[in-house]
């Protein structure tokens, strides 16, 4: 059996401490917003720095924290632990840390000292908390608990101004959302709990022993129920359709930085507990012709409940449905957020595809998209959220001329477009080429799937594209109206290098996620063997 | 003593989580859609008590049911104090804590 050391919770320990250090900090009267960035994105670093280590790069490998023989062990020799290390786990880790790093950068300097600051960065830290603590579970109870404290975090984070009208009615309707699907989720694991007695990601949707005990009338339908729960509560998380309506109205009205770390962090939880959950019940199909469990003492029930194609099929189906709908919808939008928002949910269909095809190629091409979707979809809404702090609108035809007057926003905005449409060169290709010929590889059925997303990237250009003519061809506009204060504009000769108004720390974050997108398109394999590895070594050891 | 039947206790958990989330879908004033929310998690704790009990007999199983009725306990308390606090900041700035007026992010 495998001990799992206290070692393993480090990089929480730093988010941990730096989350009460802010709020201490802020209830002894000492607001300094620098500072609190500072704690902020300082906890952040080191325990991005620490979950590195702990997947062995091989610059930090000697800092590593975990013993080596913990990470990947076999669940089968976990004892009933609540807590599993996983390099698959350790790679989300490090995508949740990436996504709060930008944000808590590109919030560091602000051009107002705002009131919420401690607020702010401290629940910023702790939704961040709650997903690392998510990517560590064991076991369906532990999973569903972390995701409550991203989600508690995350609904307080959307309405944190107080002020603003739009920010509280979106984070009033993602708090009725976000309750609506803890209930579902939990009731769901109580009916999976009734029909394997367990709790244990390891044990669900494999064989059932009941001993000395008579046989739960129905334990299949229960099961199947159970997940069907899972499925929809889940699912509001990932914003998969149809349970995707509430994303743009919160994207939308949520503070840009908090659109970003939505987009780029809170969905990805909910991926992870798709991956999470439904991965046993889809492998275990497959091994139960190999090798069918034998029951271990003498006078025993065992049931082989087989959940495994259907649950590809339903995921295969969502995958599709999301990825068309959240084009076509978005397709039609005249607001640049929103736009955004069903962008975001059509990304959400390619990652289900890995779900749905369950190999380990395709496992690894998901884990890049959904690497790939931080850089490109968070640093998108940080563009947007810079280009709203210089005055300009929030409609696309608003943003006529601002890839000449403000060059360096514009370009990263057009290369995080092209990225998101899967232009060569960039990671947003890479990661679909990965993910659609791991679908193709698969044969059968699951060629459709690549198919679908063949189509749909195809269709995405469309309103990428009208952006980019609306941002580059078109001439703006005299401004006539008065610009909001706090606005800084070059005037008529804008500097080639408009930092000014946006703050520093948003231009580097910015320029990080430019700079991501074209390493990581120009040198994949830097990444793409450790989400091989992570993605090999999650499916022996399940 | 003769025992409830386990259907019996499934069924009442059905009826609580429908009545939350029927609740939920309906209500216009958000306190009460709170309520509706814990009614809905009540349901999720009474199946965890139940089937605990029920996996009581043996050996190894049986003890993770109480225990995460009472962590869930505590998670539904500050789920409804954060609800809580979205509603006075929204009753702050519109006087109003009816979600049926919450009209502004709409095409």
């Amino acid at each position: 059996m495998t001990a799992i050391p206290w070692t393993v919770f480090v990089p929480e320990l730093f988010l941990l401490g730096a989350a009460l250090l802010i709020f201490l900090l802020d209830s002894v009267g000492f607001r300094w917003l620098e500072v609190f960035g500072g704690l902020a994105t300082g906890g952040i670093v080191l325990a991005l720095l620490a979950v590195l280590a702990d997947l062995r790069f091989a610059p930090l490998a000697a800092f590593a924290t975990v013993p080596a023989n913990v990470v990947d062990a076999p669940w089968s020799q976990l004892g009933g632990s609540l807590v599993a290390v996983t390099s698959f786990g350790l790679v989300f880790q490090a995508i949740f840390l990436t996504s709060a790093l930008l944000v808590s950068l590109s919030s560091l300097s602000r051009p107002t000292k705002e009131k919420g600051a401690a607020i702010f960065f401290g629940l910023l830290l702790f939704a961040t908390l709650g997903m690392t603590l998510a990517a560590l579970s064991a076991d369906l109870i532990f999973l569903l608990l972390s995701i409550e404290i991203t989600g508690i975090s995350t609904y307080l984070l959307v309405g944190y101004t107080r002020r603003d009208p739009r920010g509280l009615e979106a984070a009033m309707k993602f708090y009725i959302i976000g309750a609506l699907s803890a209930a579902l989720s939990f009731f769901g694991a109580s009916l999976l709990y009734a029909a394997y007695g367990t709790t244990s990601l390891y044990a669900l949707g494999t064989t059932v022993v009941y001993l000395g005990h008579p046989p739960l009338d129905g334990a299949t339908s229960i099961a199947l129920l159970g997940y069907a729960f899972l499925i929809v509560g889940i699912g509001f998380k990932v914003t998969a359709v149809p349970f995707q309506a509430w994303a743009v109205d919160v994207y939308d009205g949520a503070p840009s930085d908090v659109s970003a770390f939505l987009a780029g962090g809170s969905k990805k939880v909910g991926l992870f507990g798709y991956f999470l959950v439904f991965l046993v019940p889809i492998l275990f199909a497959g091994r139960l012709a190999t090798a069918p469990p034998a029951c271990p003492v003498g006078l025993c029930v065992t049931l082989h409940p087989d959940f495994g194609v259907p649950l590809q099929v339903i995921f295969g189906v969502m995958a599709i449905v999301t990825m068309t709908v959240g084009n076509v919808l978005a397709l039609q939008q005249s607001e640049m957020k929103r736009m955004l928002a069903y962008s975001s949910i059509s990304q959400a269909g390619y990652m289900l595809i890995g779900l749905a095809v369950a190999t380990s190629p395709a496992i690894a091409g998901a884990l890049l998209q959904i690497f790939a979707h931080v850089f490109m979809k968070a640093g998108a809404f940080l563009v947007v959220g810079a280009v709203a702090g210089l005055g300009i609108g929030s409609k696309i035809e608003d943003w006529k001329g601002v890839g000449l007057r403000y060059p360096y926003l514009g370009l990263s905005f057009a290369v995080m477009l092209l990225s998101l449409a899967g232009v060569p060169l960039t990671v947003g290709f890479v990661s679909k080429f990965v993910l659609f010929s791991a679908a193709v590889q698969a044969q059968g059925w699951f060629v459709w799937l690549a198919v679908a997303g063949l189509l749909n990237s195809a269709l995405s250009v469309f309103y990428y594209a009208r952006v980019l003519r609306v941002m580059y061809m078109e001439r703006p506009e005299p401004r006539s109206a008065a610009l909001p204060s706090g606005a800084v504009l070059g005037g008529s000769e804008p500097p080639l290098l408009a930092l000014g108004g946006i703050g520093y720390g948003r231009a580097i974050a910015i320029g990080i996620a430019v700079v991501a997108i074209f390493a990581f398109g120009v040198y994949p394999q830097v990444v793409l063997s450790t989400f091989q590895n992570a993605a090999n070594h999650l499916l022996q050891a399940l | 003593m003769t025992d409830l039947p386990l259907a019996a206790f499934l069924g009442l958990s059905a009826v609580l989580l429908g009545i939350g989330i029927f609740g939920i879908l309906t209500r216009r004033n958000f306190i009460l859609l709170l309520i509706a929310i814990e009614v809905a998690m009540n349901a999720a704790i009474l199946n965890f008590v139940v089937f605990g009990a029920y996996w009581g007999g043996t050996p190894g199983y049986g003890l993770e049911g109480p225990s995460i009725a009472v962590v869930l306990v505590g998670l539904a308390a500050t789920e409804v104090a954060v609800g809580l606090a979205i509603v006075l900041a929204l009753n702050r700035l519109r006087g109003s804590i009816n979600v049926a007026e919450a009209t502004v992010l709409k095409l």
